[in-house]
């Protein structure tokens, strides 16, 4: 048995007697119901008579939440400008790093956003709140240690200021604190509880002139130790690209200012306030000092960043890796090692694969890990030489691929379809045909929602999807009984037989009511009744009607003469049009010419077995008859 | 983590197949009770019956859905020897103020079978309506309704002898003209020495007719079920099948070539991947709507599901089974949140929701 | 984002926004409808600016959940608004407040299926109009109804006065209304007269294209100008005839909504689908055509040339279905499920 996939129980004794089997719905949905092999033999199951169930199972999509939502929609805002951005030449390391802030920005706002509500819930709301914090929380982190080694441009690879930055932005505890006690009563501040503590956890952020300031603060300040101290961390070399210094001298200074604070260390200089003792000892390294302070770190990479900072304070950011695990063997907690330590170490170590394999496995329904991995892409970052070295490795697959699911679960969402749309929109493999499996399956609940669908549509150039959407509009307008409306959408799908077949309808309600249903469209067919010969004679028919009942007989009748000869007449219409014919050979004023009237006579002749027009043949006979010796004799005249 | 709204099918006795229309907003069931039945999710996401009819006088094996193009269609195959098609009708001239009310007629009983009817299925909407339907004496009808809008009247194209009794059949779902129809049918013949229990037929358009293709040939264990995946545009179409185990075969394009008479008749499937996590035999294979993901079910009583990772290889992802003990109201929750408002419905009016928890929860979910 | 523009998500959809009108201050009540949501609701928002904090963001007051999707809301008063939905019905709501309690929103009437289907279907209603206390509501079956804010019955009905969807209406004169249909075209029917015909029919274009909405000017109710789904701006002075007056080459998406300021009526706002909004302004030289009392919007020769148009926000990638303009504040709600808040629009030259 595999042991990677999860096992999920459908509560229900028949579907445990019987077995169950799965029918999908969607991307991410599908029922599952009690089922056994079809028999061969038809009788009763030995279950019978059961009580049957179907469950319709579908993913808990967090990004679902509403709270979420917000979330969803305003990162597409980043996303698509990212994808703007891209799409124009030109080196793009300055604004993607920008957009990068942007996406945690957006983290930070939803984060607020989370624990204001936090505040105002109770009960199991709270803690499914209390879960997104977390959640999030991890993705604020591992998102900005990724920004400092993947998509800034460190100079010289000189980590360590971003990476306390870093720190120092998800242990806001020291900085706070600081700030706090020295906007307070000045003096003797080391009565407040957490004074040293605050003191060295500054120090371990790299804050040393907050430390000074501190100190400045203490009672005793004035004493020779605090003002060795104080001397001693103003003196302390810090590494500036900007500064003209180089690295080797940089480290030769840092060496002679060790060396000097050993050498006070050593002269117990400071031996008289132990935590005083404990700060320089921790600048200059000593083992024994950094153990002891352990407890000021919540996290391995806290003390990482602290440790480098006193020790290595020019390390490169490809370094990161090794230090980070000799920290973590050091504070020997390689076995309490959790999701978040491990994503974090696998970036320091530069195993971007491993980044991104880690972060997958986060219940964010994938916002994180398809907007990262694109930012990384864009960035140039998934095509490094020891990357390219996997076999069957393609970046762009692997940022489709996520992009592909992240797109196909919002497209399953009521509302959020338009913002996966635009996901699929940007993958250019396999992108256009997913978007046409799903954009073609949105449910058409209105006509408001069905012509936005029709416009994504037409935006992208499937013009098929299109077409179908407009007859399966028009089929249920049939179904409901709005013919008229129906052929409008029949017209908009250019669908030659259904609009064909929605004529027929009008023609035959005529032929049996003597009513013309839809007038108002059919006057307004415009260029529209090209699209079927059975609209076509509809449409003129339609016009012939108009014209009579206008008394415009002449040209009534010549139209009418064009429709009989036009071929394109329903059998059920001939004994209707051509009893038409009757009253216009009978006119006062004679409006068919001799050539008119030997069509009409041909056509009936053709028609003669129509039964519709037995009894009205002989009348007809007659009246075409006496309309030709009209007409010859006037016809005659005029030569 | 899953939620599942549980619906009472209210059919007499197991159900054979579950089908869901093209938005997924409708499902149709189908029983050896002899009813199929439909139902419809409304705007608060409950699932409700709205029809139940007796459809055929055996049990009824197979319900498929038209492309809603067509209508409200739906086809049935079942023991009697008969496939039907069924229509819905939305009550044409309700009394004042009452809701129309629905019912399903059938408009054709296709009766050429002299055997049980194992499977029905339309074909790719692009070529208007067609139907096929195989059955336990080997032979596959395909059926095509000449006027789409007149369901009444169905033709019987092409008769297809298979020699051996079938079980099931797919039409290969590619939306692209390029490709000519084809079919997929399998037997489930016990006999390994009747030989291959897969056939694919492709269809010529010059010379109108069906072509057996020389394709999968090392399948000769009984064949369940099979399914082909929707096409994504790939270069080869992808076809599950259920037998002793899930296997999952890749089969390149086919290209009609009008000017050429030497009809291909061969293909070089290939097995792409293999899974006896069932360890037993398989009887469904079902896929979702974009192909990403695979369902099985089998004779352990279970649900597997596989996914296909972005370097085309499959995974294992989860796997659902039964458990009548694990029934508890605990977690149950309403689907709709709690802002309650002037006009809020009625608490039957709500779907309801249970959460159903993985039991056991190994980190990864893989990717390569 | 300009410091002038203030976003807000608010996890729906938007297709309708509206200021609630204070006759004695500048607004800062709003109500929102959403689309396509689970639950779908009409929402009354606060938003108090602050000179001091730029960052507040509009205060949820109240909440009314309500069925389908909201196609229309507009108010007849400060406190009493009339909405339409998918569901086929209208509802009068109130907005109740009562000294020291948050305000509430009421249903008063519930006009529930009022459009239906033939075969008794619940059809969406797509639009309305009001003139005082009447309201006509339009919807895809075609049918218009007649309706008083005083009188729970429906007052008329006309049936299958289209063949077509109706998708847009507006009052001509208290007793005359122009509605708009699916393929395009225009017609004008007397609600008082008994007849269901139109007295008038008439074309959009040439081409069967959709209106997506209809909006008289402020005081000169024969001026109509009416925005489609190709983007073009077509205006008319139904006094003289039904030939347009002006076509405006707008939007390259559909129009979703037209507004005129409703106090500088030279002033007019568009938002369309493909995400921009637009203030059409005349030019200053221009504007002393005004002072002749000619209307700017019936110049009919090169109006083009006299209109300064302002985009009044960054394009937005998903459509703004709706706008509305209260002195120099204009609102948007959008389909990413946020509304923003323009501030300091120049509307007094």
């Amino acid at each position: 048995m595999d042991n990677t996939a999860k096992t999920f129980v459908i509560p229900n004794e028949l579907c445990r007697r019987a077995g169950v089997a799965a029918s999908w719905l969607s991307v991410n949905e599908f029922g599952v119901f009690g089922h056994q092999k079809t028999p061969k033999v038809d009788k009763p199951s030995h279950f019978a008579p059961s009580d049957a169930s179907v469950f319709q199972l579908r993913p808990d999509i967090i990004l679902f939440k509403p709270i979420l939502r917000k979330l969803v929609n305003e990162a597409n805002g980043t996303f698509l400008t990212l994808q703007a951005l891209v799409a124009t030449e030109g080196d793009h390391k300055a604004e993607l790093l920008k957009l990068s802030r942007q996406y945690r920005s957006i983290i930070r706002a939803c984060l607020e956003n989370l624990q204001d509500e936090v505040m105002r819930a109770d009960g199991d709301y709270r803690e499914e709140l209390q879960n997104y914090i977390t959640i999030f929380y991890s993705v604020e982190c591992i998102w900005h240690l990724c920004e400092i080694l993947f998509v800034d441009a460190v100079p010289g690879n000189i980590v360590l200021p971003h990476l306390l930055d870093w720190i120092r932005f998800h242990f806001p505890k020291y900085d706070r604190n600081a700030a706090s006690m020295l906007a307070g009563d000045l003096g003797g501040l080391e009565s407040h509880p957490d004074y040293w503590e605050t003191v060295i956890g500054s120090l371990l952020q790299g804050r040393v002139k907050v430390v000074r300031a501190l100190l400045k603060l203490h009672s005793e300040a004035e004493s020779q130790p605090f003002r060795i101290v104080d001397q001693c961390l103003r003196a302390m070399p810090v590494y500036n690209m900007f500064s003209g210094t180089s690295i080797a001298e940089f480290n030769l200074q840092w060496n002679h200012w060790v060396v000097d604070v050993q050498s006070k260390i050593d002269a117990k200089m400071f031996i008289s306030c132990y935590n005083l003792n404990l700060i320089m000892k921790l600048t200059v390294g000593n083992e024994i000092a950094w153990g002891e302070i352990q407890q000021y770190c919540e996290t391995w990479y806290e003390m990482l960043a602290a440790w480098l900072f006193f020790t290595q304070p020019t390390v490169k950011s490809f370094e990161l890796g090794q230090f980070a695990k000799q920290c973590i063997t050091k504070m020997s907690i390689g076995n309490r090692i959790k999701h978040l330590d491990r994503m974090l170490l696998a970036a320091m170590e530069f195993d971007i694969l491993q980044v991104i394999k880690e972060i997958q496995n986060m219940t964010d329904s994938g916002w994180f890990v398809s907007h990262l991995t694109d930012l990384l892409y864009h960035s140039g970052r998934l095509s490094d030489t020891t990357i390219e070295t996997i076999e069957n490795f393609h970046p762009d697959k692997l940022r489709e691929s996520f992009l592909i699911d992240y797109g196909s679960l919002l497209m399953g969402h009521k509302s959020l379809w338009q913002v996966g749309l635009s996901y699929l929109d940007h993958c250019p493999s396999d992108g256009p045909e997913v978007t046409k499996l799903l954009l073609a399956r949105l449910p058409l609940n209105s006509e408001m929602r069905a012509e936005k669908i029709v416009r994504e549509a037409l935006n992208r150039n499937l013009t098929e999807t299109a077409q179908s959407i407009c007859k399966v509009q028009g089929m249920a307008c049939k179904n409901r009984g709005r013919l008229g409306h129906a052929l409008a959408w029949a017209l908009k799908s250019q669908d030659g037989t259904f609009v064909s077949f929605l004529s027929n309808k009008f023609l035959r309600e005529y032929a049996e009511s003597g009513d013309l249903n839809s007038i108002d469209l059919l006057d307004n067919l415009g260029s529209c009744i090209l699209a079927s010969d059975r609209l076509m004679f509809l449409g003129k028919y339609y016009e012939f009607q108009k014209l009579y009942q206008a008394n415009e007989y002449k040209e009534a009748a010549n139209l009418l003469v064009s429709l009989l000869e036009s071929k394109i007449i329903p059998n059920f219409f001939w004994s209707i049009l051509l009893t038409d014919a009757i009253p216009l050979l009978e006119c006062e004023k004679m409006v068919f010419s001799s050539t008119d009237t030997y069509i009409i006579m041909q056509c009936l002749e053709e028609q003669e077995k129509t039964k519709d027009l037995k009894d009205k043949l002989p009348i007809l006979r007659l009246s075409a008859t006496r309309n030709l010796a009209r007409a010859l004799v006037h016809e005659a005249q005029l030569k | 983590m899953f939620e599942a709204q549980e619906i009472n099918a209210e059919h007499k006795d197991l159900i054979h197949d579950v089908a869901y229309d093209f938005y997924g907003q409708r499902m149709a069931t189908c029983s050896s009770d002899q009813y199929v039945k439909v139902w419809d999710q409304n705007s608060d996401g409950k699932w409700t019956l709205t029809s139940s009819w007796k459809a055929h006088s055996g049990s009824v094996w197979k319900v498929t859905w038209a492309h809603p193009e067509f209508g409200q269609v739906l086809a049935t195959c079942s023991f009697d020897r008969t496939a039907a098609v069924w229509e819905e009708i939305v009550g044409e001239t309700p009394g004042p103020g009452e809701r129309g009310t629905r019912h399903w007629v059938r408009r054709t009983n296709l009766v050429d079978s002299r055997t049980s009817v194992t499977d029905v299925k339309f074909g790719p909407r692009t070529q208007g309506l067609q139907l096929a339907t195989c059955s336990a004496e080997g032979i596959i009808r395909i059926y095509e309704a000449p006027d789409v809008l007149n369901l009444s009247q169905w033709t019987l194209q092409f008769e297809i002898q298979c020699k051996l009794p079938c079980s099931c059949l797919s039409w290969n779902p590619s939306l692209s003209k390029m490709h000519p129809l084809m079919l997929a049918v399998g037997s489930d013949d016990p006999n390994p020495a009747n030989g291959v229990k897969v056939f694919i037929y492709v269809y010529s358009e010059s010379c109108r007719k069906w072509t057996k293709m020389d394709a999968i040939t090392n399948i000769t264990d009984p064949v369940y079920d099979l399914s082909f995946s929707p096409n994504l545009g790939r270069s080869f179409h992808v076809l599950a099948i259920a037998t002793k185990d899930v296997k999952i075969v890749n089969l390149p394009h086919v290209y009609d070539n009008p000017n050429s008479q030497n009809v291909i008749t061969k293909l070089d499937a290939q097995i792409v991947a293999q899974f006896d996590d069932h360890e037993s035999t398989v009887w469904r294979v079902c896929w979702n709507v974009t192909g990403t993901i695979l369902a099985s079910s089998g004779d352990d009583g279970c649900v597997r599901m596989f996914k296909m990772n972005y370097i085309n290889s499959w995974k294992p992802i989860a796997v659902l089974r039964g458990d009548g003990s694990q029934v508890s109201n605990e977690g149950q929750r309403s689907s709709v949140s709690s802002t309650v408002g002037p006009q809020i419905q009625s608490a039957s009016q709500t779907a309801r929701y249970i959460k159903l928890g993985a039991i056991s929860q190994p980190r990864d979910v893989p990717w390569h | 984002m300009a410091h002038n523009i203030h976003g807000t998500f608010v996890s729906e959809k938007v297709n309708k926004i509206r200021w609630r009108p204070d006759f004695m201050n500048a607004s800062h009540y709003f109500v929102t409808g959403s689309w396509d949501n689970d639950q779908n609701s009409i929402k009354l928002w606060d938003f108090q600016e602050n000179e001091e904090d730029a960052e507040v963001y509009p205060f949820l007051v109240a909440e009314f959940p309500h069925n389908g999707d909201i196609t229309e809301v507009k108010f007849l008063n400060g406190d009493f608004f009339v909405a339409s939905s998918s569901s086929g019905c209208v509802s009068l709501l109130k907005i109740t407040s009562e000294h020291g309690i948050d305000p509430l929103i009421e249903r008063k009437i519930y006009w529930e299926g009022v459009h239906k289907f033939p075969n008794g279907e619940n059809c969406p209603c797509t639009a309305f109009c009001t003139y005082d206390n009447d309201i006509v509501s339009v919807g895809e079956d075609g049918s218009i109804n007649l309706l008083n804010a005083q009188n729970q019955n429906v007052i008329r009905t006309i049936e299958n006065a289209d063949s077509c969807s109706i998708r847009c209406v507006a009052f001509l004169k208290h007793s005359e209304i122009l509605t708009g249909n699916f393929r395009g075209q225009l017609k004008i029917f007397d609600i008082r007269a008994p007849k269901s015909q139109p007295a008038t029919t008439f074309m959009l274009s040439g081409d069967q294209i959709s209106p997506l909405c209809l909006q008289n000017h402020p005081t000169q109710r024969h001026l109509v100008v009416a925005g489609d789904e190709e983007g073009s701006i077509t205006i008319w002075d139904l006094r003289q005839n039904t030939y347009p007056v002006n076509v405006l080459d707008a939007h390259e998406g559909g129009v979703m909504e037209i507004h005129f300021h409703p106090d500088h009526p030279d002033q007019l706002f568009t938002c369309s689908t493909d995400g921009d909004v637009w203030h059409w302004s005349p030019k200053c030289g221009s504007a002393s055509s005004l002072l002749n009392g000619e209307n700017v919007w019936l110049a009919s020769e090169a109006i083009k040339n006299k209109l300064d148009v302002f985009t009044l926000m960054p394009k937005l990638h998903k459509p703004i279905n709706s706008l509305d303009v209260n002195r120099n504040k204009v609102l948007c709600g959008c389909d990413n499920e946020a509304v923003y808040l323009i501030n300091g629009v120049n509307v007094f030259k």
